[in-house]
């Protein structure tokens, strides 16, 4: 007669009563079973003992712990301000946020444009959940069919000649900050994304649900830049002051709808369904991004630059502040080793020449 | 209680409290980390409306998914890694204590690498649960419980024994 499988005779170390008799009989007189079921009590006897922990508990405690955290979940919350709808730039992202490509152009052929960086609205998720985002690449391909090559540029002229885009000028300087910018140019990247079901299912480990019709075929062209920056030293010589922009983020589609499969790779298991969820409901605005702020290193809130709305993130103790708006498709950032209330101010009073 | 919170919780914590931390603590190797998972895990259960003879399966699942991404995520607190076990601190010497750390990094790694579904399986029988409860918590008849049971401790210990022969 055939051997039973490696899972029977796994079975049987555990639960001889739940095998089928004729099984437990065969392996009672077959040399070979005997030799497999050898190797699997072997097995077991090792991973039993890595596994083995003994977590004495105290159960009232635990309960006690239990219901103060039921109690405080369930209490009503202080009302807060309602804050208006954040718009702007984009920061950012993780994982799935690499999908938000962007950049000008590239609406070749039958791609159609079908987002767009207009809005930003910061998630504020434990930044070990930014860890666990999984990398595009394990959902399927991503091509890089170009990248930024950032660089150096004389001065703002040629920054502006390399990019086609306006260079910041500032006239005030905040205290600290000293002598002449040095310049960075960026060109666009352009990223092609095709979703693997099988890639998926191995990243995650289990199977997945069953993904829209049509994204195995749809390719998502994700693209951003350019962009420029100019920089500032210190008085210790170390950059002090960054200001510059790039132009938005934008993802193409030649198939599904970019949100159809973005709301997909978010239902996933594996992503925090906190987070899941807050980028579902951001997705109904259309071209809002998220801005993924991570807890407990830096915080923020929303304000104006000019009559762009923006957001300023600053760092636990205040030792790096960002303020980031959206003006034109354009992502424009100033941030350095300052308070939030200088960058606010350079980044109002920063004019763009052209 | 809050009213939306299910009125048997006190009674299914009691009951399975010390059954899902264990789960949690032989992803984590950490007895702290692991109550903590617990606690997050009856703080879903506590709204859910899963029947009572179920409770301890869907308990035990949601525990092991939850350590195996906090493992998945470096959630992990230092500290806590640092303590490793409990057991590490009773190692007789220095040596031994640095060789059962790394066992439990690499334990833990294992773990972290195998299928989800094999990993869940392998935590939930070593933990305890009868091979028709792994099977009814985790949708697979109990005949594939024994082959992926199998093939994750095959898995593992290749695992384990590539760090051995390695050093």
């Amino acid at each position: 007669m055939r051997h039973p499988g490696e899972g029977v005779l796994r079975r049987l170390l555990d639960e001889p009563d739940g095998v089928a008799d004729v099984d437990r009989l065969h392996v009672e007189d077959c040399t070979e079973c005997g030799s497999r079921m050898a190797s699997s009590a072997a097995d077991a006897l090792l991973i039993d003992s890595a596994l083995d922990f003994d977590a004495e508990v105290d159960v009232d405690a635990a309960w006690q712990r239990l219901s103060g955290s039921l109690a405080t979940a369930e209490a009503p919350r202080p009302a807060r301000p309602r804050r208006k709808p954040v718009r702007t730039p984009i920061i950012a992202v993780v994982g799935v946020a690499a999908l938000l490509g962007g950049a000008s152009a590239a609406a070749a052929g039958n791609w159609f444009q079908i987002f767009r960086t207009e809005q930003v609205a910061p998630i504020t998720v434990p930044q070990a959940d930014l860890v666990q985002l999984p990398e595009l690449e394990e959902f399927g391909t991503m091509r890089a069919e170009s990248r930024p090559k950032i660089r150096n540029v004389d001065d703002a002229r040629e920054a502006r000649e390399a990019t086609g885009l306006a260079s910041p000028r500032i006239t005030n300087l905040p205290v600290g900050v000293t002598g002449q910018p040095r310049y960075l140019v960026g060109d666009r990247v352009l990223g092609v994304f095709q979703f693997d079901r099988a890639k998926a299912e191995k990243a995650l480990g289990q199977p997945i649900p069953e993904p829209p019709a049509g994204l195995a075929t749809t390719e998502f062209r994700l693209t951003a830049g350019p962009g420029l920056a100019a920089v500032w030293p210190g008085n210790s010589g170390m950059p002090a002051l960054m200001v510059g922009r790039v132009v938005a983020p934008r993802a193409f589609s030649n198939g599904v709808p970019f949100e159809t499969a973005r709301d997909y790779l978010l239902s996933l298991p594996g992503l925090p369904e906190s987070l899941a969820g807050q980028l579902r409901a951001f997705s109904k605005d259309g071209g809002t991004l998220p801005l993924i702020v991570k807890e407990g290193s830096e915080s923020s809130f929303t304000t104006k630059v000019g009559k762009a709305p923006a957001t300023v993130l600053s760092t636990e103790g205040g030792a790096l502040s960002v303020v980031f708006w959206v003006e034109d498709g354009f992502v424009n950032v100033a941030g350095g080793s300052l308070s939030t209330d200088e960058v606010l101010r350079v980044a109002k009073e920063t004019r763009w020449a052209k | 209680m809050p009213a939306s919170v299910r009125s048997d919780l006190e009674h299914i914590f009691r009951a399975a409290y010390p059954k899902v931390v264990g789960v949690a603590a032989r992803v984590l190797g950490s007895r702290d980390e692991a109550e903590d998972v617990a606690q997050e895990t009856f703080m879903a259960f506590g709204r859910t409306s899963v029947p009572a003879g179920e409770a301890l399966g869907w308990l035990c699942v949601a525990a092991a998914h939850t350590a195996l991404n906090h493992l998945r995520s470096g959630r992990r607190r230092v500290s806590r890694e640092e303590a490793a076990s409990d057991r590490v601190t009773v190692a007789p010497d220095v040596a031994d204590a640095v060789v059962q750390k790394e066992e439990h990094r690499r334990v833990r790694a294992g773990l972290s690498r195998l299928p989800r579904k094999q990993a869940v399986a392998l935590v939930l029988r070593h933990s305890g649960l009868s091979y028709a409860e792994v099977a009814a918590a985790l949708d697979l008849s109990p005949g594939s419980v024994g082959t992926t049971v199998r093939r994750a401790e095959s898995a593992l210990r290749e695992e384990l024994n590539r760090h051995a022969s390695s050093r």
